[in-house]
């Protein structure tokens, strides 16, 4: 880092195009951007440590990051952290964690971000309603739920190829199929698979998602519990809101290629699926290059490939190298094939694509199934 | 702060949790003296009378919390014992006593208003929501007073970053490293280091949590008075949150 002795580049504020905001996902997670903050000569925070100290912690930026483009564009932002605290997801703290979202966006535009992605649950506790954020003349926000979605269809469809799956003959399930990732999977996939089912606890909005779906030529089931179903599912993509990984997932085939898509985590460690192909979805890869100040590379985005950030993030950083300021993705239930399309398009033209494949136990094996 | 001086004595006899509470207030009171000293201190290097009167008037202002603190613990029966020699206490008025030496008037307010306040302030407010009867009007009052005295310093340590933010950060790190440092470890969930000096017997960290507190409930709400703080002055937020996260626990 750049940087006096204060830890303060001494420069007059630097360029925000740009401004991701997060949360982190697990305790863990959390610690190791502790740690690395402490620096190698200090011992890490003790987890009960973090756990106590981290809720008080105001949102405010983590790191600057700094993104190339393959088309020589370059984008300079901050990643915010609102500091919601990973056990504190579920719906009984919602009215705190909006008040945290709100001062996270408030920041952002104090920064001069030009546009926002709002990740992980910070778009969940919106409902996509961006009138709930602090006025910001000239800043947008976005989502960025269209080029998640994006990614979760590329890496189906891929792995699919890679396994020699036939999409064609599958039957697709998705849960949390009524909200904003999962019904712009369901709209994407529906024309390419067999049968289609549809899982969410609000029976109402399956209902009204199935009738849209009619024409599609799709067989399609609904229901708010896997039992449900008619038959196993061999292609699953988990997107529902979870607060914490505790989605079973049994009742689908053993051999099922799954698509975890959620933050935190959708799947259960218990959950039995020893023999299916599990991968992490809506994840893309910059290639441009990526860097963070305080270099927190590889710890702020942990996965086993280098440069891998989640899509909804990944969509702002997209745009501000289109220099596209427009708030892309908003609202809820609004992502269409076409606007997938649209960002896929944009992204990869900045060298931004879908992630090599990994789950928790590492990288994937590219194998023939 | 006439208001507190003159609050009628309470018939609070039923105070179980009284040797608790004489360790908060002994800390409290040690606190205000601390703070009335540094005033004293900071008047004798003040060029402009205007502002050495302040500076006396402030600390006057302080040695009436430290009496209202007092007279607080006189009400539940304790006899309130203050230490400014106390193993933290006296490290944090050297680090005031260094800036004095050094004719430093700004270096003085950021330890006073921005790090010490902020302890008080939050702590103060904290404590007056748990605190049974007029002891906690008394800690809710001294942190509104707090509050107001405040804003006042903050005006001219504001006006001081606009003009060099880069020297003025650089100082503020450096005092951050001696002064934020005893105070993570003053209220750090055990005292690693020994008694603290100040505690009447056995440390009453352990203990706080009969009168619904916590060394990291006060630590957590000191810490986040005080990174606000320095929002409000202006600091880059990653670079606090790391001066944050690099603090001993
Ligand atoms: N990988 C990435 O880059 C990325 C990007 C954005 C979002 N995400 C993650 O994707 C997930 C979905 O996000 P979203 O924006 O689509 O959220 P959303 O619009 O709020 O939708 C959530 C969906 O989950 C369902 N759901 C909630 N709890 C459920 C439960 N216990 N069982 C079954 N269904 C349940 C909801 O329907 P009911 O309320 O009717 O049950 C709804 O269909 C979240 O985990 C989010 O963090 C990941």
């Amino acid at each position: 880092m750049d940087c006096t002795v204060a830890g303060i580049a001494p420069s007059a504020a630097p360029q925000v195009d740009f401004a991701l905001v997060g949360h982190p996902e697990s305790w863990s997670a959390a610690a190791d951007v502790f740690s690395a903050l402490r620096g190698p000569e200090q011992t890490p925070l003790p987890d009960d440590e973090i756990r106590d100290i981290l809720p008080w912690i105001p949102p405010r930026a983590v790191c600057r990051v700094a993104v190339k483009s393959i088309a020589a564009a370059e984008a300079h932002g901050l990643y915010i952290d609102s500091f919601i605290p990973p056990d504190r997801l579920d719906a009984g703290c919602v009215q705190e964690n909006l008040t945290r979202v709100r001062a996270a966006a408030a920041y952002a535009i104090k920064a001069g971000a030009r546009i926002v992605s709002l990740g992980g649950f910070s778009s969940i506790l919106l409902e996509g309603k961006f009138d709930q954020l602090p006025p910001g003349r000239a800043t947008v926000f976005t989502t960025g739920n269209t080029l998640t979605v994006a990614f979760i269809v590329q890496g189906i469809e891929k792995m699919c190829a890679l396994q020699g799956r036939n999409l064609w003959q599958s039957t697709l399930l998705v849960v949390g199929a009524t909200g904003d990732v999962g019904s712009g999977c369901v709209r994407c996939l529906a024309g390419k698979v067999r049968r289609v089912q549809l899982v969410a606890r609000n029976v109402e909005r399956l209902r009204r998602l199935a009738v849209e779906l009619e024409g599609e030529g799709v067989e399609i089931e609904i229901g708010t519990d896997l039992a449900q179903f008619s038959e196993q599912a061999d292609l699953a993509i988990c997107a529902a809101s979870l607060p914490s990984p505790s989605l079973l997932l049994d009742n689908i085939a053993a051999d099922a290629l799954v698509c975890d898509a959620g933050y935190p985590k959708n799947l259960s460690p218990d959950a039995e699926t020893s023999r299916a192909t599990v991968f992490f979805g809506g994840l893309g890869q910059i290639t441009g290059g990526l860097t963070f100040d305080p270099d927190l590379r590889g710890i702020l985005n942990h996965h086993p490939f280098p440069d891998v950030a989640h899509g909804c993030l990944l969509e702002g950083i997209a745009l501000t190298l289109e220099g596209r300021f427009e708030s892309f993705s908003r609202g809820r239930g609004a992502i269409t094939p076409k606007l997938v399309e649209e960002i896929e398009m944009i992204a990869a033209r900045h060298g931004i694509y879908l992630a090599p494949f990994f789950n928790g136990d590492g990288p994937l094996p590219l194998t023939m199934k | 702060m006439d208001a507190l001086m003159e609050m009628q004595p309470l018939t609070e006899s039923d105070f179980s949790d009284s040797p608790i509470w004489q360790d908060v207030l002994a800390q409290a009171v040690t606190g205000e003296l601390v703070a009335a000293m540094n005033y004293e201190a900071l008047a004798g290097i003040c060029d402009d009378p205007e502002e050495a009167g302040q500076a006396w008037e402030h600390s006057a202002i302080e040695r009436s919390h430290a009496v209202a603190f007092a007279a607080a613990g006189r009400n539940i029966g304790v006899d309130v014992v203050s230490n400014v020699d106390g193993r933290h206490w006296k490290r944090l008025r050297e680090a005031f006593l260094r800036c004095v030496a050094e004719r430093d008037i700004i270096g003085c307010l950021i330890v006073q208003e921005i790090m010490l306040e902020s302890f008080a302030l939050a702590s103060y407010a904290r404590v007056a929501i748990v605190a049974p009867g007029s002891l906690g009007k008394v800690f809710g009052a001294i942190a509104a007073d707090e509050q107001e005295h405040a804003d006042h310093a903050m005006a001219i340590l504001k006006a001081e970053r606009d003009a060099d933010p880069e020297r003025f950060d650089d100082k503020l790190h450096r005092l951050h490293l001696e002064v934020m440092t005893t105070l993570a470890a003053m209220l750090a969930k055990e005292c690693k280091d020994g008694h603290c000096e100040v505690c009447q017997s056995s440390c009453v960290k352990p203990s706080l949590f009969e009168v619904n507190l916590s060394a990291a409930l006060l630590r957590g709400a000191s810490l986040q008075q005080y990174i606000k703080t320095l929002d409000a002055l202006g600091l880059p937020g990653e670079v606090t949150l790391a001066w944050i996260a690099q603090l001993p626990v």
